[in-house]
Order: C-alpha cells, then structure tokens, then sequence
C-alpha cells in the first residue's frame, strides 16, 4: 500500500512542486492593484481642515489675489488616453443641481480666473499625473461665493457623421467653489412642496420641494420628506445633504413607492442648515441649525393588489364576526323574552322536540344548558319558542 | 523489506524538510530585511460617468436613436430612450465624491443642433414648443424634452449598496441660454460614499417641425457630465 502511494506521487516532482511554490511566495513581490474604471480626476492637494477638498476645490481667496492648487488626473482604463483638462463656468442644471458649463460655449465667470499648465495629458494605463493650475480672482468681483469647475475629457477624433441620433461624450468635472469674503448671506427659503402621482403606471408619487438659495453664497442643506400614515405613524423618510447655490432654486424629487395598505397619508418638508455665516462649503460650525418646515400636504394612495386583498378579507372577517355577535345578542334576547316552558311528553326526545318547534336542536340544548347524551324524562320542564311552535303542536 | 524502505523514505524526507525549512526561514529573513513585506497599490479612484453593456463592459460609440418619423405638413415628434438593458447609463463614485454628485446632459454647445446634409434641426429652441423658430441665435426649429424621472435606478456592481439618495430628475426641455443642461441623476450626500448605479429609460423626445426635410442621417453630439458637487 505504502508502496503504491510512493509510487503514485514521485517524491523528486513534489519536492520540485513545493520548492516552485515557495520560491514564487517568497521571491516575487505581491503588487496588487484595485481599480475603477474610467477616466476622470480628484483635487491633488486635499486640506485636512476641510474633508470636502478631497473631492472638490475651496478656496477663500481675496479680490484680486491668486490661489495655486492642482488636479490628479487619473486614467483607470486599460488604454493610452489623452486627456483634455479644462476650466469652464458652473451652470445651474434642471432642479437646481450644479454642473459645468461646455467647453465651446463663452466663458465669463471662473472659468475664465482658471489658468491650467498644461490642458491636455497622455496618461498609460492605470497611472495618473497631477496638473497644477491658478485661479486668478479678478478686483472686480462680488462679494460671496463663485463656482466653477476642472472638467477633464477624453480626446477622441471626431465621430462619423453618417451615424444618425445622439452621439454621446462623457465627462468627470471638479467643482470650484471661490469664497470672496465680505458680508456673507445665508439664507434658505422654502418656496413650495408638492405630492404628485408619477406617470409611470405604478401608483408612485413624486415629494417635490422646493428650496431657493436668497443668500450669496452656496449652503449644504439637509433636505428631508416624512410621510405619515393617518395613524402617526412614521411611513417613509426621504432625502439627504444637498448643495443649494447661490441665488438658485432647487428642486427635488424624491420617489414614494406605492403604500401596500393605502389609505391618506401626509408628507411634510424639513429643511435644516447652518445659518452661521462662520459656515462654508465643507464646513460645519457645530451650531444650532436653522429648521424650516413646510405645510403637511395630505394624499390619498390607493393599497397595492396585495394589499386591498388583505383589507378586503379582513373587512369581511370583522363584518362576519359583527353579524355573528348581533345575532348571538338578539337570539339571547328572544329567548329570555319570548320562549315558554315546555313539559317533556311521554316519548320525546330532544330532536323531535326541536322539529316540532322549528330549531336546530343544538339550540334547544344551548338554551336549556342540556348535556350529553341529552336524555329528557316525561314531566321535564324545557323552554321553547312560542307560538309557531304552539301550533304545529 | 517494507520496514526498511520506509526508514530509508522518513529520512530522506526528514532531511529534505529540514533543509527547506532552513531554506525558507533565510530566504524570508534576508528578503525581509532588504524589503517591505509586501506591495499594495491602490490606483486612485475617479468619479464617472459611462455608458454600459448588461456586463458592465463600456459600449464603445455609444448613441441613442430615435425611432422613425415620417415626413409631415404638421409639427409632430418622435421618441428615444437613454439608457436600455444593453446600453446602461453606468455611475462610478469609488470615494470620490462623498459629498453628492450630479449626472447631466447637456449639447456640446448651446449652440449645437441637429445636423444633417439636408436641413438642419434645433433642439433647444422652445418657440411653440419647438414648432417654430425663435429668439435663439439660430434659424432653426426643434426641441429636445429629457425625462429622467420615469426612469429605473439601480445598483451596479457593489453589493453592499443601495440607491437611496440617488434620485432622478425632472422632466424638462432644453431651452438655449435658459435650460443648457438637464438633470439626470443626484447622489446626494447621503448616498454610497462607494457605490455604483445604473439608469435605464430616460425617455428622450424630440419635436420635429412641420415640413422638415426627410433624412436618415441627423445627429447631434451630446454630454453626459458627472460633477462632484
């Protein structure tokens, strides 16, 4: 047996074996790398002071002064990219939300302050390069906050024109939020808010407030939905931390999936920020927040299929519970108001009795507490209906 | 025999195990007094925006095309859809965007419009809801209405994610100097710091003028931006 299994397994290949696997553990350096794909980039200098500076720019940079930072531009494709790196303006997208303006489009706020070292890099896959650049915040400008971005792009030839429809480009931008310190406005207003059934079929609402920015600079604000059963109850909570820009309205929409039970319901807007003007982006003073709260807007929802099956059949359960216990009550009444007595005659038995008076004769034994195996002897005195029974006597 | 055969085989293994042993133990220290132990390189993230396959592989060229109108004396429309099953629109935020982000689409130029050898056609200009021909800079009639909101999201590829705070935007129509851009999607901050998400069925529609000339060839370049916010 030994022998076989010396056999089977050449002791010169497993020595070999566990010899290769030794060596490639110990000898080859384990690089591993954990990636994303595409092509974008991330501010290169984050500040400690402001956790927000690793994904966007802040600066508070006085008129007329020059603020240097940089930007990493990253590939994390498995291709050679040249990359185009840009500063344009910040437009006010749909619903308040920040974006970048298009490169081909005039520039005329920071877009035009940022002034890059070089606008376009060839970058190998997996690697990254940093690109410094200056902001130049002219004398001119108002108080509060300017946005901008660094939009990076890749550099493609110029797609075919024969191809019809929409040809689509893709873009990373970086936000640029420039400070000019002076008399700081922060101020939320809460314009409207509004349930309404979304058009898509599924019996789900939209929970759209609405928030204008009447300060000067941008103000992350928590922006929440509670909506309540008719009973009090806490049904769903939408929304999150979102940036209001400066003189802008914001809008959101937050989904509500269709309620399973149903019913009225009530929604009711909540807006809270720092309204110190020690605040920025990025930066929380730790203070009380100024709370706006909107009028609760009440709405019907129908209950999903599932649901009204189960409101139908507990509907139907408590009715027939109802209808039992009227009964029971009413059948008690009559028989401790109208029933008579009743002398057992020679050959009764109790279902004879209960034909001859027209009822069950369970009922007869409930009413006279009789119990197995309910003989009844001549002369026993019972109660039974009245009347009717009196005459098929 | 087989007594002998084995003693002869435990020492020969014996010998080999101290040997490797010693081996091993020197290479280990000698490599670990040279060097660090091991190398880790973790490429820095980037936020992005993409168009995938149901594989989350990025389709190379993507487009969007509209289905097919039929000239007309009349203003009529024609429908498409951003975002299908093998043409996702993709989301990536590896920590780099903690405090929100928002995905738009905008021309490439406010003013871009929809080219073709026989007439050009706007979509931007709001004029009798793209009917006619108005204040933009433009000789052109046409309008491009986006809705994001009747649109599905999703989780990507990470499993521990979930798409709340991620939400869609508004229905709206591209107005020149009014509405350049159109919102597609929010994370707010509340979102997966590490997260990605899927949208399918933006539902894209586009005004067509009376009389416009019948080709097959219009189009029109468009961007999709992420922006950290």
């Amino acid at each position: 047996m030994a022998s076989q299994f010396f056999a089977y397994f050449n002791y010169r290949s497993i020595k070999f074996i566990v010899l290769a696997v030794l060596m490639l553990g110990v000898f080859t350096p384990p690089v591993f790398a954990i990636e994303y794909g595409g092509i974008g980039g991330r501010p290169a200098f984050p500040r400690e002071d402001n956790p927000r500076t690793e994904s966007i720019f802040v600066h508070t940079v006085e008129k007329g002064q020059v603020q240097e930072d940089g930007v990493r531009v990253v590939n994390n494709t498995e291709e050679t990219k040249t990359i185009m790196i840009y500063g344009v303006d910040s437009v006010t997208s749909t619903d308040g939300a920040f974006s970048c303006a298009q490169r081909a489009d005039p520039q005329t706020g920071v877009g035009t302050w940022i002034e890059l070292e070089k606008n376009e890099v060839v970058l190998e896959p997996f690697t990254n390069e940093v690109v410094l650049f200056n902001i130049n915040v002219p004398d001119n400008v108002d108080v509060g906050e300017h946005n901008g971005c660094i939009v990076m792009q890749e550099k493609k030839s110029n797609h075919s024109e024969e191809k019809s429809g929409i040809q689509l480009s893709f873009r990373t931008g970086l936000r640029v939020a420039l400070l000019v310190p002076g008399d700081i406005i922060r101020e939320l207003e809460l314009e409207s808010f509004s349930v309404t059934p979304r058009d898509t079929g599924d019996g789900s609402f939209f929970l759209q407030p609405k928030v204008q920015n009447t300060g000067n600079v941008s103000i992350d604000a928590d922006v929440r939905v509670v909506t309540k059963s008719m009973f009090g109850t806490v049904h769903e909570e939408h929304g999150g931390q979102f940036p209001v820009l400066r003189g802008e309205l914001s809008t959101w929409n937050f989904v509500l999936n269709k309620p399973f039970w149903g019913g009225w319901y009530t929604a009711q807007p909540i807006i809270s920020y720092d309204a110190s003007n020690n605040a920025s982006v990025g930066v929380d003073t730790g203070g009380q927040l100024t709370v706006i709260k909107g009028e609760p807007v009440k709405f019907f929802s129908p209950p999903t299929l599932f649901g009204l099956i189960i409101e139908i059949g507990l509907l139907v359960v408590t009715i027939l519970i109802l209808f039992m216990i009227w009964i029971s009550y009413k059948r008690r009444r009559w028989m401790r108001k109208e029933w008579i007595e009743y002398e057992v005659q020679d050959g009764d038995d109790i279902k004879q009795i209960a034909e001859r008076f027209d009822i069950s004769w369970k009922l007869l034994v409930k009413a006279n507490k009789l119990k197995p195996p309910y003989a009844l002897g001549k002369g026993t005195k019972i109660t039974v209906p009245p009347k009717e029974d009196s005459n098929k006597q | 025999m087989l007594k002998n055969y084995l003693l002869r085989r435990v020492n020969t293994m014996a010998i080999f195990m101290i040997a490797l042993f010693v081996f091993v133990a020197g290479a280990m220290g000698a490599y670990a007094a040279s060097t660090s132990n091991f190398q880790l390189t973790i490429n820095p993230g980037t936020l992005a925006v993409d168009i995938v396959n149901g594989s989350f592989t990025t389709v190379a060229s993507p487009s969007v095309v509209f289905s097919a109108a039929t000239f007309s004396f009349s203003c009529s429309s024609t429908t498409g859809t951003l975002g299908t099953s093998s043409e996702q629109i993709y989301v990536t935020n590896p920590d780099a965007a903690d405090a929100g982000w928002v995905v738009s689409i905008a021309g490439s130029a406010t003013t871009a419009f929809w080219n073709s050898a026989g007439t050009d056609m706007d979509f931007n200009d709001a004029t009798s809801s793209g009917c006619g021909d108005g204040a933009d800079t433009d000789t052109l009639k046409g309008q491009l209405t986006v809705n994001p909101s009747g649109g599905t999201i999703a989780v990507g590829n990470c499993a521990s994610c979930s798409t709340t705070s991620v939400t869609a935007g508004s229905s709206s129509a591209f107005v020149e100097g009014t509405t350049d851009s159109i919102t597609v999607l929010t994370g707010a901050s509340g979102s997966d710091d590490i997260g990605d998400w899927t949208l399918q069925g933006v539902a894209l529609t586009q005004t067509i003028p009376a009389e416009q000339p019948a080709a097959s060839d219009y189009n029109i370049d468009m961007v999709l931006s992420i922006v950290a916010s």
